[in-house]
């Protein structure tokens, strides 16, 4: 295949053109063995152009995992956005500052922190199916198997809960969709929004 | 895993196969009946995809049935324009139309500016059905054209899964992507928008090309270039294909796997693609002119260069000659593509990014730079809750569904891996291209859920392949060795795949159920026809826009000219008939300047600029009365930005106080006098909208306005709708001079 020739060889071609100036084609090695280095002595290097071997498909991997949880985080949005890292209210009784994990009132919309943490949670999950993948492996041994398999099961279930599992008790998808818009920032509102009343009180 | 024919649902085959003892011992009669295994799987296979059509085409008509058959949204209307258009006259006097009716005074020239598939596709079924004596409306066919093509995605899906990995996948992927929200957000009866066609076309052209990258038959290729042309003709995404399948070339070229299967492929599908796209006279020369078209040529050329030194590698038989001139042709070959890069660039032949795309790789340039970009809500980043809202378990399964590809890579795996980055990291810059990415998400997790069922049910199977004394399939030395110690722990082992069955039976369950529930509440308004809950809990409707709209058709000169701002354009020309001065398209920026600096100064030089543009009425949307808050109030400070933009007369701080936009008594007094401000807010100082509040109670911003008594002197109330959100005014004729 010529890419992979090309690389290997790169390595060694400047071996082989020192040691084969005669038989070489290449007219600017011509050009430049007459010009500056027929009075200039080039010295004796031990270098070697480095060589371009390609990672192994499970590094790629990682490499992937980690710009996957980048996005999922939410990080564009951080990047652009500049949220603040948590949200934070007043307690109006007590006046004491109190934090707001979960940006509230906006359809798309986040802080920094519950982002990172939520696409923490979807990675584990994923690596949770990879680990029950890797501990039907055949060539283990069986201790080895079942650590993996009890690890990956835990992981499912825990970014399983942690993710999912709350939105469901407590209804926060529900809560997602605004009643009203509390900032006017000017930003036009999907389309696809339903948009609720404020209900006429009864009085 | 040798893409043997072997279901996802291997349990039901176990069971099968002892049943037709029962059947042939008590019923005679269905001994005929009695079917192979090859033929069990075909029709178990042949019913799960005709459910998944089906469960498509149903899960996207709930607003069909809750509201009625109408179109949604905005650019559906201009796209049923359109269509009605072309029906009615006639393919060559649509392709050549011009429209005076919107964009006054300048026109717009349709058929050079549009993207023609939907109209071609929607006019192509409906003429279909004529000719079967099938007399329906072309609105019906418009609503359900995105139905009907999502359903057909579904069946490339499988097509697509059984390329990459095997059929089981398939038929996974097929049930994943029909009830996706990603993909029902914008395929749901009534949305009659471009990405209804284009995701069908996107997924058959990739599906198209890995065939033909795989098997390298010209056939395959061709059948690739063509998909492309649809593409083309239906969406400007097509961007994403001519330069997704580059890059996937020039990866397949670093790792080694260049072969004549590729070179066949690509070469054919890059040039009857470009021929073909340029029939289309809204993307015209753009393939050769364009700088995001480079990448797609670059590798073009590439791909010679790399035939042509196999080919004297073959010819020469001396491998240091050929190093030698390989770098020399190497370095020759890039330094003559960057010098014609750079002087096309340089002469201006080859045009730079444009905007829209150029804010995809640098995320950040449109807030600075186009303020019209980045004032549409889809246009912004995607939070992590957007996509869960969308994929919800499929972002558990996408990283697993990696690792199986990468575990075992092969020309199509990788492919399926790029597009499932590319388009996931395109999604997390612009939340409309979540789905885009959609497909590339359900494919992958397919995977996933595939390979870990067969996993756990090949654990479940070993008791019975051991009990059998037929030959086993992929049974190796191993595992007859560790048969014998797997013996004691057999029971415990099965149970563990039991139970893990059912979690992953669960998992899909839930993931079901959030995707009816998200379709039924979230993605299925009209937004033409706004929904809200009474006091009691009935649900109240709001059909104010179409009522505003049939006024206009009814009520006014046929000539008249309508201003509004650019949001509501397409729908005015298509229920009102009448002429818009600025509507959705958005390519005249100056001219939606204009309209902006009109709304946002006071009535007399407003005025002025009314009557330079011929403009007979004013339509304002207003929700301070429902509590309807995409109201013109609220996306008033865009008009400013916009308008500023061009005119520096009009600057944002003045109508601002404190950096805070406000409505009532502290309102800046530029802002009081605006014209948008007078025609919202007319007569509004009267009305009670909540008990307990003074009257001119703002429910939309919860303030009281500031300026109640509102005098208008060019300008005369025309209409208000029953629920006051839009809002229509004559615009007076000059009064005679003395």
């Amino acid at each position: 295949m010529a890419p992979r020739s090309d690389s290997q060889t790169v390595a060694t071609g400047s071996g082989v053109s020192d040691g084969s100036d005669q038989s070489s084609i290449d007219p600017i090695f011509h050009l430049l063995r007459i010009l500056p280095f027929s009075f200039l002595r080039p010295p004796r290097l031990r270098l070697k152009i480095p060589s371009f071997t390609l990672p192994s498909p499970m590094t790629v991997y990682a490499l992937i995992l980690l710009t996957y949880f980048l996005v999922v985080s939410g990080f564009v949005y951080d990047v652009i956005v500049e949220p603040p890292g948590i949200g934070s209210t007043q307690d109006p009784v007590t006046g004491t500052i109190r934090p707001v994990v979960f940006m509230s009132g906006r359809v798309n919309g986040q802080y920094i922190i519950e982002g990172l943490s939520s696409g923490f949670m979807f990675v584990l999950g994923g690596i949770g199916i990879v680990m029950l993948d890797l501990a039907l492996d055949k060539n283990k041994a069986k201790s080895v198997k079942a650590s993996y398999a009890v690890a990956g099961v835990s992981s499912i279930v825990i970014g399983y809960v942690m993710s999912f599992w709350r939105k469901q008790t407590t209804g926060r998808e529900h809560s997602r969709i605004p009643r009203r818009s509390k900032t006017v920032n000017g930003t036009v509102l999907r389309h696809d929004e339903p948009f609720s009343l404020l209900s006429v009180p009864a009085s | 895993m040798g893409g043997k024919s072997e279901p996802a649902k291997s349990e039901s085959m176990a069971t099968t196969t002892t049943s037709p003892d029962l059947i042939n011992s008590s019923f005679f009669s269905f001994k005929s009946l009695k079917l192979k295994t090859k033929q069990q799987e075909l029709l178990l296979r042949i019913s799960i995809l005709g459910l998944v059509y089906i469960l498509a085409f149903i899960a996207r008509l709930f607003s069909v049935l809750r509201y009625e058959s109408m179109i949604h949204e905005f650019d559906p209307y201009f796209n049923y324009r359109t269509t009605l258009f072309l029906t009615e006259k006639g393919f060559y006097e649509f392709w050549n139309w011009f429209d005076s009716e919107s964009w006054y005074p300048l026109g717009r020239i349709i058929g050079g500016t549009l993207y023609p598939g939907l109209m071609v596709t929607a006019a192509l079924i409906y003429w279909a059905l004529r000719f079967l004596r099938f007399f329906v409306h072309i609105r019906e066919v418009c609503v359900l054209t995105a139905p009907f093509f999502a359903s057909n995605t579904t069946l490339v899906a499988y097509f697509f899964g059984k390329e990459i990995w095997d059929t089981g996948a398939g038929l996974v992927a097929a049930v994943l992507i029909a009830i996706c929200p990603g993909y029902i957000s914008r395929s749901v009866a009534g949305s009659y928008d471009n990405e209804a066609v284009a995701i069908f076309a996107l997924l058959l052209t990739f599906y198209l090309f890995v065939k033909a990258v795989n098997t390298g038959s010209l056939a395959w290729a061709l059948a690739s270039a063509f998909g492309y042309f649809y593409m083309v003709s239906a969406w400007g995404g097509y961007v994403f294909i001519i330069n997704l399948v580059p890059l996937y070339v020039l990866v397949l070229l670093i790792t080694g796997r260049y072969s004549m299967r590729l070179y066949i492929a690509y070469n054919c599908m890059y040039i009857l693609g470009m021929l073909l796209a340029m029939q289309i006279r809204f993307v015209g020369f753009q393939h050769v002119q364009s700088g995001e078209h480079m990448g797609a040529m670059g590798v073009f050329l590439l791909m010679q260069v790399f035939y042509f030194l196999d080919w004297v590698k073959y010819q020469l038989n001396d491998t240091k000659l050929f190093q030698t001139f390989l770098r020399i042709t190497v370095t020759s070959a890039i330094m003559v593509g960057g010098i014609a890069l750079g002087l096309g660039t340089a002469s201006g032949y080859i045009s730079p990014w444009t905007g829209r795309f150029y804010s995809l790789l640098d995320p950040t340039y449109a807030k600075d730079h186009i303020p019209i970009i980045a004032s549409v809500s889809e246009h912004q980043p995607t939070a992590w809750s957007s996509f869960m809202f969308d994929y919800h378990i499929l972002l558990f399964l996408f990283p697993a569904g990696l690792y199986f590809c990468f575990k075992r890579l092969s020309d199509a795996t990788i492919f399926i891996v790029m597009y499932g980055l590319t388009s996931l990291y395109f999604a997390g810059v612009m939340v409309r291209l979540i789905l885009v990415a959609t497909p590339a998400v359900c494919l992958i997790s397919a995977i996933a859920v595939s390979a870990t069922v067969k996993n756990l049910t090949s654990l479940l199977r070993t008791k019975q392949k051991v009990s059998q004394t037929g030959s086993t399939k992929g049974a190796g030395s191993s595992k007859a060795s560790s048969k014998v110690t797997l013996d004691q722990s057999q029971p415990f082992q099965k149970n563990g795949a039991i139970a893990l069955l059912v979690g992953v039976f669960y998992l899909l369950s839930r993931y079901a159920i959030h995707c009816t529930w998200v379709t039924s509440e979230a993605y299925s308004s009209p937004s033409i026809v706004l929904a809200a809950r009474g006091a009691h809990g009935n649900r109240i409707l709001f059909d104010d826009y179409r009522e505003a709209y049939y006024w206009l058709r009814q009520n006014t000169p046929t000539d008249a000219k309508i201003m509004s701002w650019w949001d509501y354009g397409y729908q005015i020309t298509a229920m009102g008939n009448r002429t818009v001065i600025v509507d959705n398209n958005t390519w005249n920026n100056t001219h939606i300047a204009t309209v902006g600096r009109a709304m946002s100064s006071n009535e007399d030089e407003a005025y002025e600029i009314m009557r330079s543009l011929d403009v007979n009425y004013v339509l304002v949307v207003f929700g301070g009365v429902t509590g309807y808050s995409s109201d013109d109030i609220n996306k008033f400070l865009w008009m400013v930005r916009i308008g500023g933009g061009v005119y520096p007369v009009i600057k944002e701080p003045e109508y601002l106080v404190n950096g805070e936009f406000r409505v009532d008594k502290g309102a800046s007094p530029k802002m009081l006098n605006c014209l948008m401000y007078k025609l919202c807010y007319y007569r509004f100082g009267e009305l009670t909208t909540e008990y307990g509040k003074p009257p001119g109670y703002d429910r939309a911003r919860g303030v009281e306005i500031g300026n109640k008594d509102i005098k208008l002197e060019h300008l005369e109330e025309a209409y208000t709708t029953s629920n006051w959100i839009v809002r229509i005014y004559r615009v007076k004729p000059p009064t005679n001079r003395l």
